[in-house]
């Protein structure tokens, strides 16, 4: 497709690698040529939305009003974010059976543990993934009361994020919880939603960041649990690389982290150890290591 | 591709906007030629128009969802043969045994990477068409 016609947007070649260019730099988010159809469609989307007609017109309001939150709008559009309680879940099954002992054994057992257990879900979405650590912690760890557990989700997009806050959610997202949890952690509020209750919501501290952004990054430290899911399969290489390295740097040693289930760290970065648990792989960040 | 070979012809449903728009920019640079519909009511319509040589169809849609969507392509509303791959985030066991017996080839639980997505697309399509 190399000199391809403008298309859709109007966006010429230059204007493209301009907008890559400039997106790259505040989000860390490169689209190769190979992402065009798809970054194009979703510009075409927000101009028509904002009081723009032209790229030109658009883009320079971009930059200039970057805090007016079209930057944040845009980024809105380009996530994915499709998820429900329990996902994975086995992946959950793995942290209770395997990895938490593993964690507690390590820094030197439920009665000698200095600091909190830390769990991040990132990126968290609209929240379901972090509740649902909240949910099978509560009902199923049998150290929950003997240790501090801190339980952190991070996402870039903002609006997914205020979601998470709110916490309300439809039935199909809901559909895997059990009843008794179900009626134990969460009320009806109509429309066949339900809200998740504020003792769960208040377990979990949201953050935005950008997984690809090293300096934000940096306020992301020793957490012994990470779930990373479903979204280094998106990134190109260099992202993917970036990302597996400010993962890296916001574990403590001997931390483990939960890819998706289509998704290898192999084939991204050599600096995590795989092991193979009854449930699948996990990858951990070497106990020796700086 | 030859002058006379036609690239296949893809058809991707699936209501979420962002998951549709990944997997046709990727069949599109892999030398697919793309249409989208945004739920089976629509899909079941564009198809009863066009000879489609490979379906990707979602399960969770409104109006009308995955399962129904299959069953339509392969009822005499459509009647098509092509090749119909159903993507899910749901991964319970069950879910493929009812994707096959609507009608879909094969089953794969989401995200499914771009070089995986090729594979299967160009693998499914053999003989219906050469992609660019």
């Amino acid at each position: 497709m190399a000199g391809a016609p403008a298309t859709g947007a109007g966006l010429s070649d230059a204007d493209f690698a301009r907008f890559v260019e400039y997106f790259y730099k505040r989000t860390g988010i490169h689209f190769a040529a190979s992402k065009r159809y798809f970054v194009d469609k979703r510009i075409e989307t927000c101009i028509r939305e904002s009081p723009y007609d032209s790229f030109s017109g658009w883009f320079a309001a971009l930059r200039v009003n970057e805090k007016s939150g079209m930057l944040q709008d845009l980024i809105n559009q380009l996530t994915v974010n499709e998820t429900y309680f329990l996902r994975e879940d086995y992946q959950f099954d793995a942290m209770l059976s395997t990895v938490l002992p593993n964690v507690l054994r390590d820094r030197g057992g439920v009665s000698r543990i200095v600091g909190p257990v830390k769990i991040l879900s990132l990126p968290c979405s609209t929240g379901e993934e972090p509740y649902s650590i909240a949910l099978r912690l509560l009902e199923e760890w049998d150290q929950i009361d003997h240790v501090d557990v801190e339980i952190h989700g991070a996402d870039i997009d903002s609006e997914v994020l205020a979601k998470a806050a709110h916490a309300s959610y439809g039935e199909r997202s809901v559909q895997r919880v059990p009843k008794p949890w179900l009626n134990k952690y969460f009320t009806p509020v109509g429309s066949g939603r339900y809200q998740v209750d504020e003792g769960i919501r208040s377990a979990v501290t949201l953050h935005r960041v950008n997984i690809c952004d090293t300096l934000a990054m940096r306020s992301f430290r020793d957490f012994d649990v990470v779930f990373c899911r479903n979204v280094l399969i998106y990134f190109d290489e260099l992202s993917s690389r970036r990302a597996a390295e400010n993962l890296y740097g916001a574990m403590r040693p001997g931390g483990y982290l939960f890819l998706g289930h289509s998704e290898s760290m192999s084939r991204i970065s050599p600096i995590f150890t795989p092991s193979r648990l009854a449930e699948g792989i996990v990858y951990q960040r070497p106990i020796g290591a700086k | 591709m030859t002058d006379t070979e036609a690239p296949p012809r893809v058809l991707v449903v699936d209501d979420a906007a962002t998951v549709r728009l990944y997997h046709s920019s990727l069949l599109t640079e892999a030398g697919f030629q793309v249409d989208e519909s945004a739920n089976g009511l629509e899909a079941v319509e564009v198809a009863t128009a066009v000879p489609y040589d490979l379906f990707l169809v979602d399960v969770n849609m409104p109006k009308m969802n995955g399962y129904t969507c299959v069953e339509a392509l392969r009822s005499d509303t459509v009647g098509t043969d092509a090749p119909v791959v159903m993507i899910s985030t749901e991964d319970r066991p069950g879910d493929a045994d009812r994707a096959y017996a609507a009608g879909a080839n094969l089953y794969l639980v989401k995200p499914v990477g771009g070089e995986r997505l090729i594979r299967i697309a160009s693998m499914l399509t053999a003989g219906r068409g050469a992609p660019a």
